[in-house]
């Protein structure tokens, strides 16, 4: 069963900086990565995907250039800028200590 | 065929930049699609449902305008248009500021030529602004009027009490008017000085919407006088200077004129009377019974605010109506008008806003701001001249732009960074120009000189010393920049663009552009050259006019002359003991050492005028059309030789001339002319109507004309009275020295401190210094038009230098086949002057028609010399034709040099 879509909408840029931050990736491979590591329980949507790699590029944090595929098409890849690296380094520590403050409270909710 | 990126990055070709972005988001979708279909359809999906499913994660199942994808990608475009539109005008800088690097030279002259146009004006523009445009300082500044009696032929004339209160009470327009006379008062104390006060009836704040900063304003009942309680508003300067800033200055006296005056408040700092002198406001009702009682005397200015609403042509018709029947009630003088001559009396109202400064400044500032614009316009001429040189330099670099397909608005722009960047430049320097030349008009403040002379106080907070380089002035120089910038650059870009891609590769379209080039330039320069004879025409007019001016013979000698004031509180001597006193004093002086005689006067030569009446004569019918007005003038007896003023017939004034014997006047030729046109003035007996002498005096004699008034004034009808006859308080004192007149002040002040202790002694000033004043005006216009004139000369020749040398440069190649058909090279340097001579003749007819046309509006500004004074037209064509030589001469020679085999091999 995979998550909520509201659940992703504050995580997605996190996500997806996560995953470029091995090596650059078209948006599909982005997904693909996102769902592959969560084990199918975030499934991002598409459109969003794009828009938030829009408003990245805005930001600096990520940069896109034409590059091929195996299958010889061309596409566009993603890769995290140095800006993008200490977002996600920041962002991270932050989302960290999120989960962790609202596991506390589940817990202490039982 | 696609040009490699790098190419196009070099010669800066725009991008599609809407569609590529597009088209690049449509490409990767299509894939991102693609990819995630084949995923769908890995997992058994249908074609169809793994289609509809993919194409609902990517959210375009919905009309795409209204797709968030494509709606980020537009902002992501607008991003990317907004900054490749800053990167493009930060390159367009860079590329023009490296250019304009490459030849300082060229960036140099066209820097200095926009800074001095520019700078020049903005300096002028902040006089015009300060003198004729800043809003005054008072509420609602436009209800202000200023008020005058105007005779039947339009002299005009100040009020008397009398006059006022028949017109305020028949005026239905005004919700306020107020009288008001600047004076000079002595205020007592321990360093006794002489200041300028204000008589002012009681609404005279209320009428200009000031408030006092401490205190009350004067009461209704100030104005019940005469000889009503001595109360006064004092300045803030004085407030801190004589009671040192006490708080608790209300209630206590100040001294002036010998009256100890009760203090009722303290005035604004930033106010002193519209004279913007004032150490004190007094009320007139305070002052003595003459001046309220007599309703022919012509004492106070009169100032009203209009009620809102109020037209200026509803002011105007109730004011002539008012001031008549002022008039109808009390004649000009209390027997001597019929009613049909009072009716042609009136009064006229005009805003207090045009009465700001002095005509004679309000006339030059306009004239310098006309002539300081053409010198703009001269500068922005010689720009575009230059720019359109460099235009044609680059036809080759601009043609293989256009060529690899750049746009015609993208090359237009970028020749529009380089006029821009310059203006800038040039702007900036502006600035630094402007303020030195703000600080040069404040020291010239031709405005100071006339009030020096009496002249036109004009309205405070609207004089030379109020010329400031605020953000109206910078404001004006960044609006002359940018238009600068723009339009002259625009000219050129567009013609340097203008032709066809061929025209730029082939040879003769190279000659066909650089022939239209060179047309434009040429008619540029002939524009130069006539606005620059326009401008030499109105400087030459005015030095002619200011040389005339220096010799025009005053009436007296000047040289070794030291002249000092001073007053006696009024009431402080007797009449009987001032004659002793003035002779004490004379006495005194004359042992000063270095002084060689001593004269007593009450007013000064050229001191913008002074004293004045009406003269009648027994003998004949009395005149009601025409009076004898007549200047009245006290003198010791020995003023006359004091000043060599000679004698013209009669005699001088004798020791027997003295209190108790038959009154003697002296009269001026003007007035033996004026007034005795056709018989002999001497013997006639005469009333003047001051000093006593409306009893009847007898004239004794004519004496030459002194022009007391302004130095280009005609010499006006005069009086003269003994100062054995009849006595003033207010005195100056001639002083004629073997030494350098200054060095004597010290001991004279010392002398008269000595004599009267209470005296203040003030406005010490050798009477050359005084002449000197006297043409400070005419010297500001012309020394101010005659540095345009030769800042506009300068540039045209540099203008026509520029053209010539291009010309040459241009025909080199022909300049060498004529030489290889043995031409000589006189004939090829009279070839190119003779090119010269042809731009500054079409020039120089059009400079001079308008010149002619134009400088009528420097009629009033010119002492004795016509307009269209041929003298002056002749000198300045002469100096147009003698800088085009200098300008062609150079190109000439150059022309000239040329070898003719080098020039067939180029």
């Amino acid at each position: 069963m995979p998550a909520a879509p509201s659940l992703l909408k504050g995580t997605l840029d996190v996500l997806v900086l996560k995953a470029l931050a091995r090596e650059p990736m078209h948006g599909f491979e982005i997904t693909v990565w996102i769902e592959a590591h969560s084990e199918g329980f975030l499934a991002v949507d598409d459109g969003a995907l794009y828009q938030a790699l829009h408003r990245m590029e805005a930001r600096s944090l990520v940069r896109a250039e034409w590059g091929i595929t195996d299958n010889n098409r061309r596409a566009r890849y993603y890769s995290m800028t140095p800006e993008g690296r200490r977002h996600l380094r920041r962002a991270a520590a932050d989302l960290v200590r999120y989960a962790h403050a609202v596991v506390a409270i589940l817990a202490e909710g039982r | 065929m696609r040009l490699p990126r790098g190419v196009r990055r070099l010669f800066r070709l725009d991008v599609r930049r809407k569609e590529f972005i597009r088209d690049a988001l449509d490409e990767e979708l299509r894939f991102h699609l693609d990819a995630r279909i084949a995923q769908l359809l890995d997992r058994g999906l249908s074609p169809t449902a793994a289609r509809d499913e993919a194409m609902r994660r990517l959210g375009s199942s919905v009309d795409p305008s209204h797709n968030p994808v494509h709606r980020s990608a537009q902002r992501k475009e607008q991003r990317m248009a907004f900054r490749e539109s800053i990167d493009g005008v930060i390159q367009d800088v860079r590329y023009a500021a490296r250019g304009l690097a490459k030849r300082p030279a060229f960036t140099l002259v066209a820097v200095m030529t926009l800074a001095i146009g520019i700078g020049a004006n903005t300096a002028i523009f902040s006089a015009v602004n300060a003198v004729l445009l800043r809003t005054l300082p008072y509420r609602d500044p436009a209800q202000l009027t200023d008020i005058v009696l105007t005779a039947p032929k339009g002299v005009e004339f100040p009020w008397s009490w009398q006059k006022f209160e028949v017109f305020r009470d028949a005026s239905r327009n005004y919700s306020s008017m107020a009288l008001h006379l600047t004076q000079q008062a002595t205020l007592s104390g321990p360093n006794p000085e002489r200041a300028p006060i204000e008589w002012v009836s009681a609404a005279y704040l209320h009428t200009l919407g000031v408030g006092v900063a401490m205190g009350h304003d004067f009461d209704a009942d100030e104005d019940a006088g005469p000889n009503a309680p001595k109360r006064a508003l004092i300045s803030d300067a004085l407030w801190q200077r004589r009671f040192s800033a006490d708080p608790a200055v209300v209630g206590k006296t100040v001294r002036i004129d010998g009256d100890d005056c009760e203090v009722i408040g303290v005035l604004p700092p930033t106010f002193r009377g519209l004279s913007g002198t004032a150490e004190a406001l007094l009320p007139i009702g305070a002052g003595d019974s003459a001046s309220m009682t007599q309703p022919w005397s012509l004492e106070y200015d009169l100032v009203g605010r209009l009620k809102p609403g109020v037209t200026a042509a509803q002011a105007t018709a109730e004011a002539a109506r008012a001031g008549t029947l002022a008039f109808d009630r009390y004649p000009f003088t209390k027997d001597m008008l019929t009613t049909a001559d009072a009716a042609k009396w009136s009064a006229t109202a005009r805003s207090l806003n045009s009465v700001r400064a002095a005509p004679v400044v309000q006339r030059s500032l306009l004239v310098l701001f006309a002539a300081v614009g053409m010198v703009l316009l001269i500068a922005c001429v010689n720009l575009a001249n230059l720019l359109l040189g460099r235009a044609a330099t680059r036809r080759q670099e601009i043609g293989v732009r256009l060529a690899i397909g750049a746009g015609r608005g993208r090359l237009v722009r970028l020749l529009l960074a380089e006029s821009l960047l310059l203006a800038a430049i040039g702007g900036v320097a502006s600035v630094t120009l402007a303020w030195w030349g703000v600080h040069l008009l404040q020291h010239l403040n031709p405005a100071d000189a006339l009030q020096a002379q009496g002249i036109g106080p004009g309205i405070a907070g609207s004089g030379f010393d109020a010329i400031r380089l605020d953000p109206v002035a910078l404001g004006f120089t960044f609006a002359v920049t940018l238009v600068a910038g723009v339009w002259f650059g625009l000219v050129p870009a567009l013609q340097a663009t203008r032709p066809s891609l061929t025209d730029h590769l082939r040879d003769s379209g190279a000659g066909r552009m650089s022939a239209r080039l060179g047309a434009t330039r040429r008619a540029l320069v002939i524009a130069e050259v006539a606005l620059a004879l326009v401008l030499l025409a109105g400087s030459g007019l005015m030095l002619r006019s200011l040389g005339r001016l220096m010799a025009v013979n005053p009436g007296f000698t000047s040289d070794h002359i030291l002249t000092i004031r001073t007053a006696f509180p009024p009431g402080a001597l007797s009449p009987d003991s001032l004659p002793g006193f003035y002779e004490r004093l004379q006495a005194r002086l004359a042992a000063v050492p270095g002084v060689t005689g001593v004269a007593l006067a009450d007013c000064p030569p050229l001191n913008g005028g002074c004293n004045g009446t009406i003269m009648t004569f027994p003998d004949r019918p009395q005149s009601v059309t025409g009076n004898a007005m007549i200047g009245v003038h006290w003198v010791s007896p020995n003023w006359f030789g004091a000043l060599h003023v000679p004698l013209i017939r009669g005699r001088m004034f004798a020791p027997g001339d003295a209190a108790g014997a038959p009154r003697v006047v002296l009269i001026n030729e003007a007035a033996a002319k004026q007034y005795f046109p056709h018989e002999d003035p001497i013997g006639k007996a005469v009333k003047i109507y001051q000093g006593g002498f409306d009893k009847g005096a007898t004239v004794i004699g004519i004496v030459g004309d002194v022009r007391f008034g302004t130095i280009d004034s005609v010499a006006r009808p005069d009086s003269y009275i003994s100062t054995g006859q009849s006595h003033v308080e207010r005195l100056v004192i001639f002083l004629r020295t073997s030494v350098d007149p200054a060095s004597v002040s010290s001991a004279a002040r010392r002398a008269i401190a000595e004599i009267a202790p209470g005296n203040p002694v003030y406005d010490i000033r050798t009477m050359a210094a005084r002449v000197g004043n006297a043409t400070a005006q005419a010297r500001f216009s012309a020394l101010l038009l005659a540095i345009f004139a030769a800042v506009a000369l300068a540039l045209a020749v540099m203008g026509i230098y520029g053209v010539m040398s291009f010309g040459v440069v241009q025909r080199t190649r022909e300049i060498g086949i004529r030489m290889a058909l043995g031409a000589e090279r006189g004939s090829v340097v009279g070839m190119v002057m003779a090119e010269g001579a042809r731009l500054a003749g079409v020039g120089g007819v059009i400079g001079v028609a308008a010149a002619l046309a134009l400088t009528r509006v420097l009629r009033s500004l010119l002492y004795d010399v016509a307009p269209s004074d041929p003298a002056t037209y002749a000198g300045v064509v002469l100096v147009v034709a003698a800088a085009v030589v200098v300008a062609s001469w150079i190109p000439a020679r150059r022309a000239a040099s040329v070898e003719p085999t080098e020039a067939l091999r180029s």
